[in-house]
């Protein structure tokens, strides 16, 4: 599969049928799931209504994870088999993973106001994601500070894999840090006692959202191999132009 | 081949007429910019010292990883040594080394002046030393780590902040934290132990993904 897909051109065939469908799937499951998480689901018993929030919140957190996984296999097959479409794909990863990861941040900041009483709390899962934004912030400024692509590709693939295995040591050592300073005062609602009427919207939010992202970074690729082509085809005539006036 | 470069690095920075020593008086201006933002009062900043003393320590050395490869990188050095057959793994361990004393090593031995505007007890300044000591390692490979990546970019400086800041975080936590727990146990707090560890497993990363980022540039 992913050897077939490895042709630019292959791959622009097989993107022409799947982005529409990640496309509609996205539109759909979250039609659907919007309407059952903010119309249809009960408030919850402690948080009451604001634990809509946590619909538009735990999905875009996942997500911010799951993208940053997808971006270092996609660095690690770019640094050993040094394809052009790997460095599409782990660029076009790291656009809607910066953001999901900042929509985690704000609606995470929104939700923290009426459940906790303030917008922000230095616990170790909100300082752990403030830094995978970081990260994600670092990855996308090497992109573009360097304008050689493959050397870009390259050395961004190197920050992300050493970002990758960073990520648990930062995790543990932020946990730590916090446990030291504060005791923890979150009631997570992650909690196996989950019932159905709120498990099944958060369900098929997190199916939007990963539909989403799979719908972004598919449009990322293309237009990266579209770019990339056009400046190829730009190039030809300056070429022969400069060996006509030698 | 470890030692003619850092020979090299040595000398050069003994007949730059003092370069080196920026990052000291840069920790002195941090200190004392701290000490007057606070106020002043010692009794506010004793409890503080630890924490902006590593501050201080973290961003000088910060603001000089961007020299570690670009002169190299731009006058050609780098691609001499390359092709002079010199293992990258080897020149960025040598850089890792020449950097640790002389952008390093230089604020430890200014920590005890720093302890003394700050009146800090002696065990603290103990403390202090000894976990920036141990975490010397972790920040002097991760400064050639992405001085590396970076090499031959012109106005970096913001970007190897932002590049360096999510590696040095746990660093910085467990720095701190031995400080704390060297009250209690000494130099047997576990704290201390981690502190090891992230330097190892930087130097593990580090010099070879620095190495790799080198080739990246050079070829």
């Amino acid at each position: 599969m992913i050897n077939y897909l490895a042709n630019p051109v292959r791959f622009l065939k097989f993107s022409k049928i799947a982005t529409p469908i990640f496309g509609c799937l996205a539109l759909l499951t979250m039609i659907w799931g919007l309407y059952l998480a903010l119309i249809k689901s009960p408030p919850a018993v402690e948080h009451g209504q604001s634990v809509r929030m946590m619909y538009v919140h735990v999905p875009a957190a996942w997500c911010a994870m799951m993208a940053y996984t997808a971006l270092t296999i996609a660095s690690i097959v770019s640094f050993i088999w040094r394809h052009p479409l790997a460095d599409s794909a782990a660029r076009s990863f790291a656009i809607p993973g910066s953001a999901f990861t900042f929509l985690a941040l704000i609606t995470g900041s929104l939700w923290g106001k009426p459940a906790w009483g303030t917008w922000w709390q230095w616990d170790g899962r909100m300082t752990s994601v403030l830094i995978l934004f970081f990260i994600y912030i670092s990855y996308l400024a090497l992109w573009s500070i360097i304008p050689e692509r493959k050397k870009a590709a390259r050395l961004a693939a190197i920050l992300a894999m050493v970002g990758f295995i960073n990520i648990p040591i930062i995790k543990f050592s932020v946990d730590w840090w916090n446990t030291l300073h504060q005791p923890a005062s979150i009631s997570t609602p992650g909690a196996p006692g989950m019932p159905p009427e709120i498990l099944w919207p958060l369900m098929m939010m997190v199916a939007a959202y990963s539909f989403l992202f799979g719908w972004l970074s598919l449009r990322g690729i293309e237009a990266d191999i579209i770019k990339s082509r056009k400046i190829r085809s730009h190039k030809a005539p300056a070429a022969k132009a400069t060996i006509e006036t030698l | 081949m470890i030692a003619p470069i850092l020979r090299r690095d040595l000398t050069l920075a003994l007949r730059s007429g003092g370069a080196w020593l920026y990052g000291v008086f840069f920790f002195a201006v941090f200190i004392a910019l701290n000490a007057i933002a606070l106020g002043g009062s010692l009794n506010v900043m004793r409890p503080l010292a630890p924490a902006l003393i590593w501050l201080a320590v973290i961003f000088s050395a910060m603001l000089s990883f961007q020299a570690i490869f670009q002169e190299d990188f731009n006058d050609g050095n780098l691609a001499q040594l390359k092709l002079s057959g010199v293992s990258l793994i080897n020149l960025c361990t040598a850089k890792t080394i020449s950097f640790a004393l002389l952008s390093i090593l230089p604020l430890l031995a200014a920590v005890p002046i720093a302890a003394l505007v700050f009146d800090m007890p002696r065990d603290v300044v103990l403390a202090t030393t000894s976990s920036l000591l141990l975490s010397t390692p972790a920040i002097a490979v991760y400064g050639v780590l992405s001085s590396a990546i970076l090499a031959g970019r012109r106005g970096g400086g913001f970007l190897i902040v932002l590049i360096t800041t999510p590696f040095l975080i746990p660093v910085l936590i467990f720095g701190l934290e031995a400080i704390e727990g060297f009250s209690k146990n000494g130099l047997a707090a576990i704290e201390f132990r981690i502190v090891i560890g992230l330097s190892l497993i930087a130097i593990a990363v580090g010099i070879p993904a620095a190495a790799a980022a080198l080739k990246a540039h050079l070829e």
